[in-house]
């Protein structure tokens, strides 16, 4: 298996997160309006990484978005394709959907199929007013016409290869590395 | 190494392991929120075909799995067995055979011979789901029983447990005596001697023909209907009798715990095996059940459905 390859440490992975946040505060079609303002996290590390740049937004300016989980399992396109299937998490989506301006907020932008599940996910709770794509890394290979708003940091990893995203809060420091896919990870391509 | 789901049949719970039933619950967790949005659909299982076939008649589990597929967003089709070919003398496998021709994903089966569904499993590539066999297993009913014991006492760790009634005659007794034991849960089993058989102590629960020390103590009692054919067939002189014996009334149900939960598969014989406003009472989550079944059976058609090749 080859080498671990490290793509960004603590320092870089914070700072591209400040970056976000202020890329948020100065889009005002997202800062004001009707509607809830809302980041929802994709799991497993949009999770995080939404209350990472709530946080940032509550210290630096005065907007104070709800937080939303979101599991998109129940909106793949592969069902049958995979070898197994993981536990689906908690979705929460405590606030109205109806008019919301909505963050959606994923560690890595790969493909971009991950995001069209989501859109139609989010759009069953209601019809909000506006969504937004935040990504902490984008690497650049798009399979479908869809690219983020707010992006901390892009790369140019092998698509052969996975990008990893860990935080601090459980990974025990925030980093991201580029690694193999494992063997038992039935990718197909 | 991540848990996860790789059976492409549900037939008994007798063949999962403690962790994997409780993936099934955690699963429908998720599933059930589904059936309270405003939308009460996800594509998961769009462009899928699920062929409910119930060779023995049915309608309150064939109408929970019609609805969950349907919530899933896959194409349905219903087949019973006197609009089918077994009429005409074809055999089982042959008639399944064909449903599998039609390039179908899933079989929704109910049968009167127990182990017919485990036989057809093995013949085919589609998922199959046990909606019933004969008076072995149902294990939907038993998830979704499961389902409601966790989701009121949190745990099945020491919990009492009783199922009253014909013991004998049931697939729901069969279903959720697997389940209940591989999660930890204290197993009564409680009727007249003629349908609780003494062999059942073999694998680990108390068998009890005294009504009041079967139910004293309980968290959970589990009831079953009894059928009036029974007693032609000689298993217990007349319902009155039973009723007076074994029915679940007023003042029965004082050597329960006072808080525990009262169950019961349906559809229910009122004041046979259980009084009325006990039906209707506060313990009662007999409708509650219901409720979970449609999340239940969400949660195995998804999991059985990513896991057909």
């Amino acid at each position: 298996m080859t080498a671990i390859k490290e793509i960004a440490g603590a320092a870089e992975v914070r700072s591209a997160i400040a970056g976000i946040a202020r890329a948020i505060a100065a889009d005002q079609a997202v800062t004001s309006g009707d509607g809830e303002f809302a980041l929802v996290g994709l799991y497993k590390q949009g999770v995080p990484l939404a209350e990472r740049i709530k946080r940032e937004l509550e210290e630096h300016t005065s907007l104070r978005p709800v937080l939303g989980e979101l599991d998109i399992s129940m909106y793949r396109d592969d069902v049958g394709l995979r070898s197994a299937l993981p536990l689906i998490s908690e979705t929460r989506m405590p606030f109205p959907m109806e008019n919301a301006r909505v963050i959606l907020v994923d560690d890595v932008l790969s493909t971009g199929r991950t995001i069209r599940a989501a859109l139609d996910a989010l759009t069953d709770y209601g019809r909000p007013g506006l969504i937004r794509l935040a990504v902490l890394v984008d690497r650049c290979n798009p399979e479908y016409p869809i690219r983020a708003d707010y992006v901390g940091l892009t790369c140019s990893e092998d698509p052969a290869r996975k990008v990893v995203v860990e935080f601090a809060e459980t990974d025990g420091a925030d980093r991201i590395y580029s690694a193999e896919w494992r063997r038992t990870f039935d990718r197909r391509k | 190494m991540e848990l996860s789901w790789n059976r492409k049949d549900l037939l008994c719970l007798y063949d999962l392991s403690a962790e994997e039933i409780t993936f099934i619950l955690d699963t429908a967790a998720e599933f059930k929120k589904v059936s309270e949005r405003r939308v009460k659909k996800v594509p998961a299982l769009r462009g899928k075909t699920v062929v409910n076939f119930f060779v023995e008649p049915s309608t309150r589990t064939r109408v929970s799995f019609e609805l969950a597929e349907q919530r899933l967003s896959a194409d349905i089709v219903n087949m019973a067995a006197d609009s089918s070919s077994l009429r005409k003398g074809e055999t089982l496998l042959d008639t399944v055979k064909n449903i599998e021709a039609l390039q179908v994903d899933l079989i929704v089966m109910r049968h009167s011979a127990p182990g017919a569904q485990d036989f057809i499993a093995r013949h085919v590539r589609c998922g199959v789901i046990n909606a019933g066999d004969g008076a072995h297993s149902h294990p939907t009913q038993a998830l979704l029983d499961l389902f409601t014991i966790r989701e009121k006492k949190g745990s099945f760790k020491g919990l009492k447990v009783t199922i009253l009634g014909d013991i004998l005659h049931s697939r729901v007794a069969r279903g959720d005596l697997w389940g209940l034991l591989k999660l930890g849960a204290e197993v009564t089993l409680c009727g007249p001697a003629t349908l609780v058989p003494r062999e059942f102590e073999s694998i680990g629960v108390r068998v009890c023909h005294d009504l009041r020390s079967g139910l004293e103590n309980a968290d959970v009692v589990n009831l079953l209907r009894i059928q009036h054919e029974r007693q032609t067939a000689g298993f217990f002189p007349s319902t009155g009798e039973y009723a007076k014996f074994f029915g679940l009334n007023m003042e029965t149900v004082k050597y329960l715990k006072p808080d525990a939960l009262i169950m019961h598969p349906g559809p229910i014989n009122r004041d046979v095996e259980l009084a009325s406003a006990l039906a209707d009472g506060p313990q009662s989550v007999i409708l509650e059940q219901v409720t979970n079944g449609l999340a239940v059976r969400m949660a195995v058609l998804f999991l059985v459905a990513g896991c057909v090749r």
